[in-house]
């Protein structure tokens, strides 16, 4: 038992992939249809949509930082896109739109967090706060609209693509998990962020410019809570300003139960592809077995201490002087 | 003795200039807005509402005071179950303590109060100081244990308070926040604080000259959760009934007022007057625009705006008077 936590604590993506296997056999030995091709099309939406919003969080984490308005952004686009669409705009200029106005956002939180040096927890907060406000005075806090239909085939929970029972959007974020973590290992930009993140004075000599990395990697960060905004439209059906409030949390929880720790420098975005798997498959076995949404959230609290617990604790002070 | 004394002493103070230094912007909005307030609103800044007026802004202070010893800590040191340990408080005092067992009287609704704020501060301490999680993610899980706990228990607002409670949001309103600014004050005059700052600043430094930064960073949880504790007891006075949906919004409120109001969330600097005046300028900021009558949405827009200016420009000015980044 020691000896396995002591691999876990130096592999911990292997500790999640445990954790979601161990989880699926006891979803199939204790609920009745947990094997099902329904329940588990639906896992595989919901974890694609954790997934997607948590891309963002896990470069900001590698990067050293936290971006807390992630749910801010995925509401800001949930409710511009169904808005502008249900205006009769073009689709595609529309998600251009948002995607550009989150870009921008994104760039904002990352260039002032590090031009000034202020923790980006608060300024995310600040920025993802005003921008949640200015959507709901646009829209006197009754968004209308909705997404165009094969948005809504693409994440349906009855969806199918081709031959396979899924909607589209699970072959998609495997294609984008894979992309990610090409990504992150074998291009300049993800090798930079992980030597900024480790290191932020040695990175400057090796001529990394911190203001234009922490720019870009938050607007990355915003543009997949973006995405994800607009995929919630088509699932949800319509628009709603607090539809990203759960990923608040949630998206940290994933980076976190994936393995990656908050200190910088260090992850993997395969990590996080676990971590919104458990995260979902938890959720999912809660509700199976007959809780309360508010007991469910109370064991999703106490798991976590438990996975982080078992493989994501930090060293002692003393083995890093 | 005297001279070590002395010596702390000059530490402290050392330590805490920055605090009140660092908190320029906050302490001039502070002042606008209460000038703005109290010429649109005359009536409610004169004495005989202080009272009531104090009711009000208190969970928000003590919520604010009650994430500063963790966020003073250091190494990532951060309570978000700070809100729903206040909900959960509301919840147990309302529907157990003096409903269920009828316990309405002053001792046991405080007792109640500070030993649940002190058992889950110790659990936050237990995980981020001990276990070391990364204390987001530690006090994430125990907000979420609480505002589900709240939930199960009160599943919609409901029960009553007997009045001598709801006088702490009246005319007593000033006790819960002079208990916890006193608890607070005998402990900067502890070598405590000196230590917590110390292993705020530089935790490695303070590990090498022999303090027990495991035990610092416990006790700070420990302190910050029966303050949240004491905070459940004005925000039950304030709302005067059983609420589970609203403890939780504190959180967020709490952080951006330390943010305001100057306390590094690096750890090791700032204080509890920094905190207080950034969750007044909140306060005011609310009441300033609920007096307009104007929407929630723009209180939170404006209220987004004026939190980003202010650490933005918090931060311009100690560059500015210091070394060029």
């Amino acid at each position: 038992m020691g000896s396995m936590i002591a691999i876990l604590r130096r592999q911990p993506i292997l500790g999640a992939v445990l954790i979601a296997v161990l989880l699926y056999f006891f979803g199939l030995a204790s609920i009745d249809g947990f094997g099902s091709t329904f329940t588990l099309r639906s896992m595989l939406i919901l974890a694609a949509l954790l997934g997607i919003a948590s891309v963002g969080q896990t470069l900001v984490i590698i990067l050293g930082g936290i971006d807390l308005s992630i749910p801010f952004i995925v509401g800001f686009a949930n409710v511009v896109a169904a808005q502008l669409y249900g205006n009769g705009m073009n689709f595609a200029l529309v998600c251009l739109i948002v995607a550009v106005l989150a870009l921008a956002i994104g760039a904002f939180n990352g260039a002032l967090s590090a031009r000034l040096g202020l923790h980006p927890l608060i300024v995310t907060l600040g920025v993802g706060t005003f921008v949640q406000g200015a959507v709901l005075l646009w829209t006197a806090g009754f968004p209308s609209g909705s997404a165009p239909q094969y948005i809504s085939n693409f994440v349906s929970i009855g969806g199918s693509i081709g031959p396979l029972p899924f909607p589209g959007v699970v072959p998609a974020f495997l294609v984008m998990t894979l992309a990610v973590a090409f990504f992150l290992a074998r291009t300049p930009f993800g090798r930079r962020l992980y030597a900024l993140g480790s290191n932020p004075p040695a990175a400057r000599y090796a001529l990394i410019d911190p203001v234009w990395m922490w720019a870009a990697t938050f607007a990355l960060s915003a543009l997949f809570a973006a995405i994800a905004g607009v995929l919630l439209l088509g699932f949800t059906g319509s628009a709603y300003a607090d539809v990203g409030k759960p990923y608040l949390f949630q998206t940290i929880a994933a980076v976190v139960v994936g393995g990656t720790a908050l200190v910088g420098g260090r992850g993997s975005y395969l990590g996080t592809f676990v971590g919104a798997i458990v995260l979902t498959e938890i959720n999912t076995l809660l509700i199976g077995l007959g809780f309360q949404p508010s007991a469910v959230q109370a064991a999703l609290g106490a798991v976590i201490i438990l996975l982080v617990s078992l493989y994501g604790r930090e060293a002692h002070l003393r083995e890093q002087i | 003795m005297t001279a070590t004394a002395a010596k702390m002493k000059g530490q402290a103070e050392r330590f805490r200039l920055p605090g009140i230094a660092g908190i320029g912007f906050a302490g001039l909005l502070f002042v606008v807005l209460l000038l703005v307030n109290v010429y649109l609103n005359p009536e409610r800044f004169l004495p005989h509402s202080w009272g009531t007026l104090i009711g009000l802004a208190a969970p928000l202070i003590s919520a604010a005071l009650a994430s500063t010893p963790a966020i003073l800590s250091g190494r990532g040191g951060l309570d978000v179950s700070i809100g729903p340990l206040m909900g959960f408080v509301n919840a147990i005092v309302v529907t157990i303590i003096i409903a269920k067992w009828g316990l309405a009287g002053p001792v046991a609704v405080w007792v109640a109060a500070i030993v649940i704020g002190a058992a889950f501060g110790a659990f936050n301490g237990f995980l981020a100081a001990i276990v070391r999680i990364q204390p987001i993610v530690a006090t994430l899980g125990t907000y979420l244990v609480l505002a589900g706990l709240t939930t199960t228990i009160v599943p919609s607002p409901t029960g009553t308070i007997p009045s001598w409670f709801s006088g702490l949001s009246g005319a007593w309103s000033f006790i819960p926040l002079l208990v916890i600014g006193l608890l607070w004050f005998a402990l900067t005059r502890t070598p405590y604080y000196t230590a917590l700052m110390a292993t705020g600043s530089e935790d490695r430094a303070a590990f090498t000259s022999g303090l027990n930064v495991t035990l610092i960073r416990f006790l700070a949880y420990l302190v910050g959760g029966v303050f949240a504790g004491i905070a459940g007891l004005s925000l039950t006075a304030l709302i005067g009934s059983a609420d589970p949906n609203i403890g939780e919004t504190y959180t967020l409120l709490a952080i951006s007022s330390v943010a305001l109001g100057g306390v590094s969330l690096a750890g090791g600097r700032g204080g509890f007057i920094g905190a207080t005046i950034g969750a007044l300028d909140i306060f005011l900021l609310q009441s300033a625009l609920i007096y307009f009558n104007v929407s929630t949405f723009i209180l939170q827009t404006a209220y987004g705006a004026i939190l980003v200016l202010a650490v933005a420009s918090t931060a311009m000015q100690k560059s500015s008077g210091g070394r060029d980044l």
